[in-house]
């Protein structure tokens, strides 16, 4: 009975070692299994603003938004614009933000934002010093090219924060000639914030898409590689040899999962190298429990991968319906952006797919250093999905198999 | 028909692979069941399973591994020992003359190469009843005799061989007794020359096209209909 359940075991290893053989030897094949996270993972990283990430190959700090080409525009005839201007090209160029051109009006800065040479106009306005002398608050405007919002807000909140540091040493200037004997920060800003990062230093975006892109990777990888492998050996024939053999069917299963687990997760350690290597993550938690994440993630998919690779006939609808299940995942399950980005109901939809709380858990066992109970919640239920699935689809493989 | 090759001929979409696919318990009867050395088809396919092999219609190989990496994954599923598995191969690939090509892939193989390997792979646990689909088709004439020779070979070591084929030439050669099968029912059983006796026939051909006639058989149906299933084997 014990060397049954021990010749079991070893055959369904012998079944993933098989299929994982089979995939070494189709070079080509693994060459692109190998380019495929790099791109990805290079390309998603790009798309999304960063901050601090240094280029892999030059060491340089580079965003797309440094050095952005910004227009001054003083209206003010006074002293005081002027040399509020002089402190914003100053800060501006020391710290890289922007590149600080000069125009006589508005409307000739207006027009270069629209042709695009421009991202945007500071503008200070007539009655700037005037406002000045009499103490009274004065104001600056900010224009942005708002054709792509997501940077003018990160141009907005640039220029800004260049008048906020304007504005502070002018009033700690003030408030000095007012009264020696008090701190003049302490008028001036009474509250000050500091960031202070739940586990180290300061997240980047390749820290947040990183771990989604493991979770997605390993449970992509492994069903469309599921349905790949148990496809193709029904076409080529292959399959009724695995089922003339006096081997039970789970053997063949548990197997063909367990191998596509194997590459799954070679993948994404792939993933998990080049980020530390070239973008900057730092991993925070134990490296076992996201083994055991990316595991049950895939254990909650692999019913599902079973049933539609049984139910598709062939190896092209297999990889297809998989497609279709895999695409919509990307967006609905927080792995290029926090899904509180999304519609409530699509969050919804989100929260139901158990690659949510995949990415959702090795997101916090990297980022922020989680322990097992801290992630139990996801783990159970990927613990919940993975046992229903596979209950449905290991009577449905059978009966496919069987036709 | 122990130790016998029993030739099993039928048709087109006559239902001789639905018959073979139940026999060696890759599709269960709808209805009805069968034994086959003796075991249930359906309550003991694990035990008819130990003492059949098969070589189908389709190549059981994979087509990146080379022929011992093949041979070696389907002997370890029937549980044979790694040592005596690799003495079995090596005696298997010598009976088909395929040493000197043991490590390269057999996608690389020419068809009767690929077909040789297929053949000892559903001999590596020692069968003692051997299913073959149409095991010569689309082979060259140094191939298929080479095939029809070892097939003679295997029964004379005291295998029994369901073989089907189209070819009534070589069922007429090789069977020590003939079935065929039309519309899913067997309508003849007998040894070659007692069929042909029988019809009043030359060639087994002739007995052929008179049992089930000259029409075409074309259908279109992805599941062929099956309805009574076959008795003993």
């Amino acid at each position: 009975m014990k060397s049954q359940l021990l010749f079991q075991i070893y055959i369904t290893l012998r079944m993933a070692h098989k299929d994982l053989l089979d995939f070494w030897k189709a070079k080509m094949l693994v060459a692109t299994f190998t380019v495929m996270p790099i791109i990805m993972m290079t390309m998603f990283g790009s798309m999304f603003p960063q901050t601090g990430v240094a280029n892999p190959f030059s060491g340089k700090v580079s965003s797309p938004y440094k050095n952005s080409p910004m227009a001054i525009v003083v209206e003010d005839t006074g002293s005081f614009g002027l040399q509020v201007a002089d402190q914003f090209k100053q800060i501006a160029s020391s710290t890289g933000l922007f590149d600080v051109l000069e125009f006589a009006s508005f409307g000739s800065a207006r027009e270069r934002i629209v042709a695009g040479s421009l991202k945007g106009a500071v503008v200070i306005p007539a009655g700037f010093s005037e406002a000045f002398s009499s103490q009274r608050q004065a104001t600056v405007l900010i224009t942005t090219d708002d054709t792509n919002p997501q940077m003018a807000s990160i141009i907005y909140g640039e220029a800004s924060s260049i008048f906020k540091t304007i504005s502070g040493r002018l009033s700690a200037s003030f408030i000095a000639k007012m009264n020696n004997s008090v701190d003049a920060s302490f008028i001036s800003e009474p509250i000050s914030v500091e960031r202070r990062n739940l586990a180290g230093s300061t997240t980047n975006n390749f820290q947040f898409l990183a771990p989604g892109f493991m979770a997605l990777t390993v449970v992509t990888g492994t069903l469309s590689g599921l349905a790949a492998v148990i496809s193709r050996e029904r076409e080529q024939g292959t399959m009724d040899g695995l089922l003339v053999a006096p081997v039970p069917r789970s053997t063949i299963v548990v197997g063909k999962v367990l191998g596509q687990t194997v590459r799954g997760m070679i993948q994404a350690s792939l993933i998990l190298t080049l980020s530390i290597l070239f973008f900057g993550v730092r991993i925070y938690g134990s490296p076992s429990l996201m083994a055991l994440v990316m595991f049950m993630g895939v254990a909650s998919f692999a019913g599902v991968g079973i049933i539609l690779s049984a139910i598709a006939s062939e190896q092209e609808t297999a990889q297809m319906m998989m497609m279709l299940l895999q695409f919509p995942m990307m967006f609905l399950c927080g792995i290029l952006f926090p899904i509180e980005q999304l519609p409530e109901w699509l969050q919804w939809v989100g929260k139901m797919l158990p690659l949510y709380y995949a990415a959702d858990a090795l997101r916090k066992v990297i980022v922020l250093g989680a322990s097992f109970a801290q992630i139990l919640p996801n783990l159970t239920i990927m613990f919940v999905y993975a046992t229903i699935t596979m209950a449905v689809a290991i009577p449905i493989f059978h009966k496919a198999m069987t036709r | 028909m122990d130790g016998e090759i029993f030739g099993f001929l039928g048709p087109n979409g006559a239902g001789k692979s639905t018959v073979i696919r139940m026999l060696t318990t890759l599709s269960e009867p709808s209805e009805g069941t069968a034994t086959v050395g003796g075991y249930d088809i359906v309550a003991q396919a694990d035990r008819v399973r130990k003492i059949i092999g098969l070589v189908a219609e389709k190549i059981i190989l994979y087509p990146r591994l080379s022929a011992v990496e093949n041979l070696m994954f389907f002997g370890e599923l029937y549980g044979l020992d790694r040592r005596q598995l690799r003495d079995r191969v090596e005696k298997l690939l010598t009976m088909v003359q395929l040493q000197k090509f043991r490590d390269s892939p057999v996608g690389g193989y020419s068809s009767g190469m690929r077909q040789r390997v297929n053949i000892i792979r559903g001999l590596l646990h020692d069968p003692e009843i051997l299913f073959m689909d149409e095991p010569t088709a689309m082979l060259d004439p140094q191939s298929i005799r080479f095939v029809r020779d070892l097939i003679k070979e295997l029964n004379q070591d005291g295998k029994t061989i369901v073989l089907t084929t189209h070819i009534m030439e070589e069922a007429d050669e090789l069977s020590h007794r003939i079935g065929i099968i039309d519309h899913g029912k067997i309508i003849a059983a007998d040894t070659p020359a007692g069929l042909k006796s029988k019809l009043g026939c030359q060639t087994l051909e002739e007995v052929f096209l008179q049992l089930t006639g000259k029409a075409l058989r074309d259908s279109a149906s992805n599941h062929v209909p099956m309805r009574r299933v076959m008795g003993r084997v």
